[in-house]
């Protein structure tokens, strides 16, 4: 090490584990106040209709060799009659529904407060850290760093000399953010989505998905070639039963 | 670890071992996916502790959670009883995935045992 600074505890004390301990404390808090503000939405029943048929066809496509071909094929024109057949949407219909999703306030809504829920006390928390904690090194970074990241993790100590892996607290407080997520998924179960664009990705495919994929799956369906197992198994079970024969 | 064996142990048969064409259980995959972050995020954060109190630096550090990471997958492996194809659908997701999750906890964990042993 070229020069090995030593810092003071009381950095350690006051700083390092304090933050720490906020995240951790704040992100808990997300987690219940996002439980506890999630308003019930009364589902659509047209919309539990769609997702439902959707979800048949799929099954039919996943097993469709596992059952014979005569009973394969009016399934499918169950599905895909042009007239009366369950998947078929016309077009005019298919972009009322998107157009729906958009101005329905109540999803407008949700969609924001989910978003501001996980903003604020971020924002909330890097002006905090920003105000008490600037202007001193705070940690050191066990591994080194080209000079290009002095200016983003040094910003409080005007020193160009000390090593860039001595940090500012505001690093700190990004690793924090990062790293927390992981430690975050352990101690509140299944996925809290702490972090934004997963959520992100999540709500805003939710809404648009039972217009488009309705004729996605119709496609999917005719594209089906029906192959029956049933020939296969017989001959897997033929030779099963011979070792077990001999 | 009694956390890792508990979560390991309700890894579920996925699929067919017996049929020409596999068929996999969503439900049961994705527990198993389940399985594999939560272990790999557990032994990251652990991993990253013991590099700090350790004092390993730059690249004996990342090395070191090379390693983590492989011992994880072979328990995982090991768990699985060796027949991968049974619980999961490729070898990659049992060898990599969760892998730059569990790099930014290692570093964090790493970070703060470092200064806190040899720093401070």
């Amino acid at each position: 090490m070229a020069e090995d600074l030593v810092l003071d505890t009381a950095i350690r004390d006051w700083v390092l584990i304090p933050l720490s301990v906020v995240m951790v404390l704040i992100g808990i808090l997300r987690y219940f106040v996002s439980k506890l503000m999630r308003s019930f939405q009364v589902p659509d029943p047209k919309i539990v209709k769609e997702g439902q048929v959707i979800v048949r066809a799929r099954n039919l496509r996943a097993a469709a060799n596992f059952i014979p071909p005569k009973s394969f094929r009016s399934r499918r024109v169950y599905f895909s009659n042009e007239e009366n057949g369950l998947l078929f949407v016309p077009k005019g219909q298919a972009q009322n529904a998107q157009a729906q999703m958009f101005s329905d306030p109540n999803m407008a809504m949700d969609m924001m407060k989910k978003n501001l829920s996980m903003i604020i006390p971020q924002t909330l928390t890097f002006a905090w850290v920003n105000f008490f904690f600037s202007g001193f090194v705070a940690a050191k970074i066990p591994f080194p760093l080209t000079q290009r990241f002095r200016s983003m993790l040094q910003n409080g100590i005007d020193l160009s000399t000390v090593d860039v892996s001595y940090v500012s607290s505001r690093s700190w407080y990004f690793l924090n953010l990062f790293g927390l997520r992981g430690l975050f998924s352990l101690i509140l179960g299944e996925e809290n989505a702490t972090d934004d664009t997963q959520r992100m990705m999540q709500m805003s495919g939710f809404g648009f998905d039972p217009s488009k994929s309705l004729g996605a799956e119709k496609d999917g369906l005719d594209i089906v070639q029906h192959e029956w197992a049933l020939p296969k198994f017989e001959h897997r079970a033929e030779a099963v039963l011979k070792k077990l024969v001999s | 670890m009694a956390g890792h064996s508990d979560s390991s142990s309700s890894e579920k048969k996925s699929s067919e071992a017996m049929n020409d064409l596999p068929i996999f259980s969503a439900e049961n995959m994705q527990n198993n996916m389940k399985v594999i972050y939560y272990s790999r995020t557990f032994m990251s954060i652990i991993g990253g502790v013991i590099a700090g109190i350790l004092g390993f630096t730059s690249l004996m550090g990342f090395v070191f959670y090379f390693l983590v990471m492989a011992i994880t997958s072979f328990g995982l492996i090991a768990k699985a009883k060796f027949s991968v194809h049974s619980y999961f659908d490729s070898w990659n997701r049992i060898i990599l995935d969760g892998f730059m999750g569990g790099l930014m906890s290692f570093v964090l964990f790493w970070t703060f045992a470092y200064d806190i042993v040899h720093i401070f």
